[in-house]
């Protein structure tokens, strides 16, 4: 057993984590600061900060069920969207000023579709994110981030300057920066820190203003520097998939004596694996570069597979991967099948790999831990 | 050194194109047989299946380009091409005497594709995997309607692929989502232009405008015949149940007759046939059985529907008189401009085309076309198959039960795999029919 990590810095974190509305909401709020939702990290949280809205990155964290999703879901959805609508309806979001929506998959989508049938929030708009990330589609996608920017700025009666932008880039950059030299540490064959413990330092990034934030993780920094984890592992793990918001799943992993010391995940690695281009003059456009095309993507982009697939594969390398785990919700197809491209891929790299299905909230860990343990057996450790 | 003969690999997709091709032929040879004017006409389908694969089998025999399209990416544009052209996204459809579909369906999940991946997608990679599938000069994907297709484009260029070679293009969608949207059909008429100009980079094929409107022209008049036919089917008694029109009509259009004026004919007759049926008053139920009209609201379970849609009409009076891939709202093309003519065919691809149009956009399209089947046709009840690969579908689950309610229609909800009948096996499917007919004061 590790010794917990001591800054408050990491307390004010797994605060943030361990539900939805946390305190560092409440004083933004208390201040008459605005929330926005936004469900999928290919929206711009720039923007928002610009607007001078605080974004919070959607998730159902302690969600108790879906029957209220399910009245307007089936059962072959996705429990993530399953368990948002369900908290939806029960009012678990009411926090919020409004809520951006991309078509990212199609349950997403069907999502917005019930959030405007059931009139959760005041001000919900869809964002048309293309299927591939050339030039015409980041042109497209830029036109995409005016027409939020503009139906932000009528909403809520503000006005999001280029200038602003330009800034909200840098602090996100900064804060980008700052998670990479998490990660970084995490290379050290004693990492300071364990997998469980970096998600909630991940996922907080998505639900506090974020300079604060940038302060916090400076602050954890510090102590993560001459911290050493005291516990030895016997095999070390890159976890890659989407949405997973959930500190308990990584637990699991960890506790039979796998560390998770970097990630591919949509609420991890892939969040800040590269900075904006603050080169490029309109920051707009650079917004669409970024988020369409810089950044790795996930199987929703048609043309990356290849560019995935190195980003899986460098990534498992430099952090000295024995092997990787690959995570997935039940009913989503796009994983699905990037997991069968995956297995051919890194059986021909030589690098063992555990598909894994799970879902949206994690109960039960007893399965998990008995598939990671013999996943670690197979590969010796 | 003594020079080898040049052996020829043969291409197993396009062994399975030629044995398809000799199947359908024989098929219509046997149904031919039946003396019914109707059955006659269905036949006549198998005779166009048969000659899309001869046309494949040529262009291969004989070294000359051919590709692989789809019914909402201007399929048009390979007969305007001289492009002879497949559906790559036929597995399902077309599947015949090789292996069973239950077979393919088990093997691409023992090949690690899970069984709560839409089949059709499933069984389209399975076949990409096997080779089964004719490797064409250039390939136009198709990355919508639903999140599974772009996924079988990533494994078709994935490295462990036949096709991994296969030059590709795939016109992006990015649309908004209202119906119509002019930005959108824009955006998607440019994804066109680039597509027509690759299809000529890599097949050394040019686009000649005048042959692109003459095959646009004819199949403008597929679509005004369709619409005839459609309206043909509002009769009551409805002529017409699961068996006739709907999917056969898409096939035709979309599939394996584009712009071929002997499909031309084959609307003309459909629509013949219908009229004088319609005049005689004589309709697909039993007579002296009250008619319950239904809108099926997904594609047709084509491989299985025989197994209790008859069923249906003879014991409850119960017909399918409209099915989602069967309705349409197709505005004809103006050919008098360049311009005219890609705005038409993305329009056409985007919002027209049925699936493409219900699934890409928001729910307010699914109500809008379920209001006006509903009004048109008559309907007593919606059924929602609610096809476990349709995620986005199931995900309208709670509207469409809403608005059927506030239409006064009922919504009947099954849960079925439209490709697989021992998802939920037809005597399930009976039984729910049943136990529904009895509650709903129809039996
Ligand atoms: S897990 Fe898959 S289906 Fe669910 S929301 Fe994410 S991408 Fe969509
Ligand atoms: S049947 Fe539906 S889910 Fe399956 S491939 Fe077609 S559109 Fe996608």
């Amino acid at each position: 057993m590790n010794t917990p990590i001591k800054s408050e810095a990491f307390s004010i974190m797994t605060q943030a984590t361990a539900g939805l509305e946390n305190p560092a909401i409440d004083e933004w709020k208390a201040q008459g600061g605005k929330t926005i939702g936004y469900f999928c990290s290919m929206l711009p949280e720039e923007l928002f900060l610009a607007g001078g809205l605080l974004p919070f990155r959607m998730r159902a964290t302690g969600s108790e069920g879906t029957d209220g999703g399910d009245s307007y879901f089936t059962n072959n959805n996705c429990t993530f969207v399953r368990h948002c609508f369900s908290v939806a309806l029960d009012g678990g979001y009411d926090f919020l000023d409004g809520v951006v929506v991309i078509n990212s998959c199609d349950q997403i989508r069907r999502l917005y579709d019930n959030w405007l049938h059931k009139d959760i929030s005041p001000f919900v708009h869809m964002v048309a994110l293309p299927r591939q990330s050339g030039p015409d589609q980041v042109e497209w996608y830029t036109g995409e981030f005016h027409r939020l920017r503009k139906s932000i700025e009528e909403h809520f009666k503000v006005e999001i300057t280029d200038k602003g932008l330009r800034e909200a880039i840098a602090v996100m950059n900064e804060t980008r920066r700052l998670q990479r030299e998490v990660y970084e540490l995490r290379k050290r064959e004693r990492p300071p820190i364990t997998g469980a413990e970096t998600m909630a330092i991940m996922v907080a990034g998505t639900a506090m203003p974020k300079v604060r934030y940038n302060e916090l993780l400076r602050e954890l920094l510090t102590e993560l520097e001459t911290r050493e984890l005291e516990t030895t592992y016997r095999a070390r793990i890159m976890v890659t998939g989407g949405i997973l918001d959930d500190p308990t799943w990584m637990e699991a992993v960890e506790e039979v004596g796998g560390l998770v010391v970097t990630d591919g995940t949509c609420f991890g690695g892939r969040l800040m694996h590269c900075d904006v281009d603050e080169d490029i003059v309109d920051p707009m456009e650079a917004l669409s570069q970024y988020y369409l095309a810089d950044r790795p993507s996930c199987p929703r982009m048609i043309d990356t597979q290849v560019k995935r697939k190195n980003y899986t594969v460098d990534l498992a390398r430099e952090f000295n991967c024995d092997g990787i785990i690959g995570e997935k919700m039940m009913f989503c197809d796009m994983w699905q099948v990037e997991q069968f491209m995956m297995t051919m891929d890194l059986k021909e790299e030589e690098i063992p790999f555990l598909k894994l299905e799970r879902e949206y909230i994690t109960s039960g860990t007893g399965q998990l831990k008995t598939r990671v343990q013999a996943f670690i057996e197979t590969m010796g450790k | 050194m003594t020079e080898a003969a040049e052996v020829k690999i043969d291409d197993p997709g396009i062994q399975r194109f030629r044995e398809e091709r000799d199947q359908f032929t024989n098929l219509g040879a046997m149904i031919g047989l039946i003396d019914d004017p109707e059955v006659k006409l269905n036949v006549r389908i198998t005779a166009f299946v048969a000659k899309a694969r001869q046309k494949i089998v040529d262009a291969y025999e004989q070294g000359r380009p051919f590709i692989a399209n789809n019914y909402c990416t201007a399929p048009e544009l390979g007969l305007a091409m001289d492009l002879p052209w497949f559906m790559l996204f036929d597995a399902p459809f077309t599947l015949m005497g090789r292996q069973s579909l239950h077979e393919v369906i088990d093997e691409s999940v023992a090949m690690g594709l899970g069984s709560d991946l839409c089949t059709a997608i499933r069984t389209n990679i399975y076949y990409v995997e096997k080779n089964l599938v004719p490797v064409p000069t250039a390939a136009v994907g198709f990355v919508f309607p639903c999140d599974g297709m772009p996924m079988l484009h990533q494994v078709m260029g994935h490295s462990s692929s036949s096709w991994r070679d296969v030059p590709l293009i795939c016109p992006d969608p990015a649309p908004y989502f209202a119906d119509g949207n002019i930005e959108s059909i824009d955006y998607f008429a440019n994804e066109l232009r680039k597509t027509a100009a690759f299809l000529t980079e890599h097949t050394g094929n040019k686009l000649d405008m005048d042959k692109l409107k003459e095959v646009i022209d004819e199949s403008n008049k597929h679509y005004e015949l369709w619409q005839e036919y459609n309206d043909l089917r509002r009769a009551v008694p409805a002529p017409h149940g699961h068996s006739m029109g709907g999917q056969t009509c898409y096939s035709m259009a979309q599939i394996f007759g584009v712009g071929d004026p002997d499909v031309t004919t084959w609307f003309q007759d459909l629509v013949d046939l219908t009229e004088e049926k319609v005049a005689a008053g004589k309709g697909v139920i039993p007579e002296g059985k009250k008619e319950i009209r239904l809108f099926w609201f997904d594609l047709n379970p084509t491989t299985f529907a025989d197994q209790f849609m008859p069923w249906l009409e003879e014991e409850y009076g119960a017909v399918m008189v409209m099915d989602m891939l069967g309705y349409h709202d197709y505005t004809t093309i103006d050919t008098s401009s360049e311009e005219e003519i890609w705005r038409g065919l993305a329009k056409r691809g985007l919002f027209d085309t049925p699936m493409v149009r219900q699934s890409i956009g928001t729910a307010d399209g699914f109500v809008k076309d379920l209001h006006r089947v509903v009004e048109d046709f008559k309907i007593d009840v919606v059924i929602w198959p609610g096809h476990m690969g349709h995620k986005e579908m199931l995900g309208t689950y709670g509207i469409m039960r809403e608005a059927c309610r506030e239409l006064g229609v009922h919504f009947f909800d099954i849960r079925m795999d439209i490709w697989d009948d021992r998802y939920t096996p037809i005597d399930q499917v009976k039984d729910k029919f049943t136990r529904f007919f009895e509650a709903a004061g129809y039996a």
